[in-house]
């Protein structure tokens, strides 16, 4: 048997999505503590399966300016990881590297959309080396992308791209400390069908 | 004369957070890229005692360029540096002749050490 539609996930498949999702992050943010050069104290990521307009009203609402990164799977695992910063992760990035204090996200140059893309770049990578390491697959990475705009816009991609497969997406919601500062950052993760069942079964998990 | 350093990244950030690093320390003759392409035709002109070389970069693949600039020069220096750092895309790299694989982010102090041990 195989999975038709990501709403086709039960409890268990959840569950270990849920799990790959602790240990994914958990790689990433420890890469972003060495990149950063800070600790980054991290709570325990809280994984979900949304439908899209529920995931647009997560990160504040189809109007809501956010910053995404968009990396894409392409080879292993098949799909798109999509990152929100939210502004305060944003501010906090600009100044640990920069130095400079954050206006909007709507103002940021050059230099600082591919510190961004950066960041998403090796949170994914840490990421991939998770589920590679996990799933014996290798999985290779496009490059990355930024994009500023209304939640709803960036969203859009992930949900036109995948419309075939239904309209879930698997939401990662990741809260940590940088410092004295409580950051937000959240993952959208979409696979491709061919890759969930190729990926429960690598991990022996029955469909 | 001082040692010629090339960096390819398609990150402009990843290229000024090396560039710096290794300017501390020393090494000031430094060129950059932004993909494999420019970094092939870049060592025919240049010739770099070393190349810092991404993985994932656009028009051409940090393994793509890895191959060419070792096929016009099998005494390049090209160390691999990248956010993908699966086990046999290390190993893959290495049988292509990069002397060495960092995975990002690391460490100034790592790259250094790196650097230091193939350009003494």
């Amino acid at each position: 048997m195989t999975l038709n539609n990501i709403g086709d996930l039960n409890s268990m498949h959840v569950d270990v999505l849920t799990e790959l999702g602790n240990i994914g992050t958990g790689n990433a943010v420890t890469s972003l503590a060495t990149l950063v050069g800070k600790e980054i104290s991290i709570n325990v990521p809280r994984v979900r399966i949304l439908d899209f307009n529920e995931s647009v009203q997560f990160i504040g609402g189809a109007e809501n300016i956010v910053t995404g990164v968009l990396i894409r799977l392409i080879e292993g695992i098949e799909g798109m990881i999509l990152y929100i910063f939210e502004d305060k992760f944003v501010a906090t990035v600009l100044k640990t590297f920069f130095g400079k204090e954050f206006k909007s996200a709507l103002e940021i140059n050059e230099m600082d959309k591919s510190a961004l893309n950066e960041i998403g770049n090796i949170m994914a990578g840490a990421y991939a080396r998770a589920l590679s390491s996990m799933t014996g697959l290798k999985i290779t990475l496009s490059t990355p992308s930024i994009c500023v705009d209304m939640a709803g816009a960036i969203l859009s991609v992930p949900a036109i791209e995948f419309a075939s497969i239904g309209d879930k997406v698997l939401f990662i919601e990741d809260s940590f400390g940088i410092g004295n500062d409580m950051v937000n950052s959240n993952m959208i993760l979409v696979p491709e069908l061919d890759s969930l069942n190729l990926l429960f079964k690598k991990l022996g998990v029955g469909i | 004369m001082e040692k010629k350093i090339l960096l390819v990244d398609d990150a402009a950030f990843m290229r000024m957070m090396l560039k710096d690093t290794l300017n501390k320390n020393g090494y000031t003759n430094i060129i950059e890229a932004a993909d494999g392409e420019i970094a092939c035709n870049m060592y025919k002109d240049e010739k770099p005692d070393l190349i810092i070389m991404d993985i994932t970069m656009p028009n051409k693949s940090g393994i793509d360029a890895l191959r060419d600039i070792k096929a016009m020069d099998p005494n390049s220096k090209i160390i691999m540096c990248s956010a993908m750092g699966q086990e046999s895309m290390v190993v893959e790299a290495i049988k292509l002749g990069a002397l060495d694989f960092i995975v990002k982010p690391f460490k100034p102090e790592r790259i250094l050490q790196i650097v230091n041990k193939i350009l003494s």
